[in-house]
């Protein structure tokens, strides 16, 4: 049962890799329209759990549901259908074609055909989305390019992009802006929180500039050796001696 | 113009029919023609795997020679019918390629060659020792197909015209899929496989699918080898064949369509007439193949770029 305006609930989740485990007991319930953030140190299990939920890895124990619908353990092509995006921590695009290719296909898998015998022979026209999403992102003049020779900040964004034009109603977003520098920063998140309101998209983001994160994030929790520690808005969280405590221990960042 | 007819596909197609109008040329030619373009269209139809998926087949001897089987095996027992001797082995091929390929792309990486390799080395030992169908000596001697009743398929000219509408229906078949959605997926999945899932793709039934297609065209190519040869024997289907058809994609250049046709043109050509020569015809290939690996690495397609033509592209 979906309570109200929760999109996606992490309850009780543990994942072990082995011995290790990266993640402990996590809950978590992400709002309707909101922006919520996870953060905590280098290893602190953040990106585990992204890929919990987006179906890359099986949840050891525990429940993940999106919109009242037991996903834990489905595959992520099936998630992502379910209209759940993810971008990843390190760029992962399709290297050796052409912009514009990558974000056609990322688009015609929300089209009428996919997945279907007619797919073989019909060609969708998904243009009209692909050119929305590069404007949007500054990428309309690089359509020609082949992805591997963007720089590292347009390629950050060309992984937005392909999450983006699956149509996704909650967006998993794994430090969109690592690597880039402070003033890129600056106007990368400003452009996302642009785009999730103009789509009325619910954001689920993981970074690690502490002042993006204050900035842009309805709530926050703290994730630190894999359980989490706090949560509460970015007024809370700074103030939240068991953060601090984190993050001064944590000896980084 | 369309996605298949250009100006390029029709003018290639009506040199090709003019072909046995050359004055003063040997019926032979008609034949060698015939194992070209045959051969050529089975390299574009590995092509889709090789060029568009990224996966590599050493098993597609064993569609082809299924293929032949089929087509043989119903000829020997009376059925003349070519239409009969394409549906038959359109159901055996189609039967083996959907138990291959749901194996082979069950796993990622090495599996895939691996296990086309091994499934078609089970069918060919399978038809060497079976003297049901003839052991090694495989089926000869077969009589002449029929087009329909009455009209066979006897003459150089006629086998000839045969190879070509296959050839044309072929290109066709792969030119449609990979303008499609599906040949869309299919680039993205040889260009990274684990993102495509994450853009809502069932990359197996995509791989599967892929291998059906690209296994029917083949077995489609054995099914009219007997027409022309009037047998079928278990060499159609040793493992070094497939390997001739991996290196005929590799001259010609991967994810092309065309260039794939030109490499197992070349391949063919090249065979016969070093071979009238000397025995040791692989190691000519050999020394063409190494060449065209470390000076063109798009294959002989790549070359016209070189010579100042426009670059063909792998995904229209
Ligand atoms: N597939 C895996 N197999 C084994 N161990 C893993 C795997 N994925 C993550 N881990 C381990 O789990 C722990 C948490 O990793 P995770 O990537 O979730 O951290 P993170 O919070 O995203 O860190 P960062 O800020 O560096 O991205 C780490 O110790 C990591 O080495
Ligand atoms: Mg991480």
């Amino acid at each position: 049962m979906a309570r109200d305006g929760v999109v996606l609930e992490v309850a009780a989740v543990s994942k072990s890799f082995g011995a290790l485990a990266a993640l402990t007991d996590v809950s978590l319930a992400v709002r309707e329209g909101e922006v919520f953030s996870v953060i905590g140190p280098n290893g602190a299990g953040k990106s585990t759990l992204f890929n919990v939920v987006s179906g890359l890895h099986a949840p050891s124990r525990g429940r993940v549901s999106f919109r009242g619908r037991e996903i834990g353990g489905l595959a992520p092509e099936a998630i992502n259908r379910l209209g759940v995006a993810k971008t990843f921590q390190i760029t992962n695009v399709f290297p050796e074609i052409s912009v514009g290719e990558n974000v056609r296909v990322a688009a015609q898998s929300r089209s009428a055909d996919s997945g279907r015998l007619a797919s073989l022979w019909r060609r969708p026209d998904v243009e009209v989305r692909v050119d929305e999403l590069l404007d949007a992102f500054g990428l309309a003049a690089r359509r020609d390019a082949l992805a591997e020779n963007l720089s590292h900040g347009e390629q950050r964004y060309l992984e937005i992009c392909l999450a983006l034009a699956t149509e996704p109603s909650l967006l998993l977003l794994d430090e969109p802006t690592a690597g880039m520098t402070p003033g890129e920063t600056k106007g990368a998140t400003q452009l996302i929180r642009h785009v999730a309101r103009a789509r009325g998209l619910t954001l689920l983001l993981i970074e690690h500039d502490m002042s993006v994160v204050m900035g842009i994030s309805d709530r926050i929790a703290v994730l630190h050796f894999g359980e989490k520690i706090a949560e509460g808005t970015p007024e809370a969280i700074r103030n939240d001696p068991k953060v601090i405590e984190a993050y001064l221990g944590g000896g980084e960042d | 113009m369309s996605r298949v007819l250009t100006w390029r596909a029709l003018l290639t197609l009506a040199a090709l029919a003019a072909l046995p109008a050359v004055p003063g040329l040997p019926r032979y030619y008609l034949l060698l023609a015939f194992d070209a373009l045959l051969f050529g269209a089975i390299a574009m139809s590995l092509d889709l795997l090789m060029g568009y998926t990224g996966l590599v087949s050493f098993g597609h001897a064993a569609f082809y020679g299924l293929g032949a089987y089929a087509t043989a095996i119903l000829m020997e027992r009376g059925v003349l019918s070519l239409w009969a001797c394409l549906g038959f082995s359109v159901l055996v091929v189609g039967a083996y390629a959907l138990v291959v390929s749901y194996f082979a792309t069950a796993r990622r990486g090495i599996y895939f060659a691996l296990l086309t390799l091994i499934f078609a080395e089970v069918v060919y030992t399978f038809f060497r020792y079976t003297q049901t169908f003839g052991g090694s000596d495989g089926i000869q001697g077969l009589p002449d197909a029929e087009l329909w009743r009455g009209v066979p398929i006897d003459t150089p000219e006629r086998k000839y015209y045969l190879v070509l509408a296959y050839l044309a229906l072929a290109y066709a078949t792969c030119r449609v899929v990979v303008t499609s959605h599906f040949g869309r997926v299919l680039v993205a999945i040889r260009e990274n496989e684990d993102r495509a899932r994450f853009l809502g793709y069932s990359v197996q039934r995509y791989k599967m699918a892929v291998c059906l297609i690209s296994a029917l065209l083949t077995g489609l190519a054995g099914a009219i080898y007997p027409i022309r040869s009037a047998f079928a024997t278990p060499d159609l289907m040793v493992w070094t064949e497939s390997g001739e058809f991996i290196i005929s994609v590799m001259i010609g250049g991967l994810g092309t369509l065309v260039g794939p046709i030109i490499g197992g043109v070349f391949f063919t050509i090249l065979r016969d007439k070093v071979s009238s020569y000397v025995d040791w015809y692989f190691i000519v290939i050999g020394v063409v193949l190494i060449v065209i690996v470390l000076f063109m690495p798009k294959g002989l397609l790549g070359f016209r770029r070189l010579l100042g033509f426009k670059q063909w592209r792998a995904t229209a």
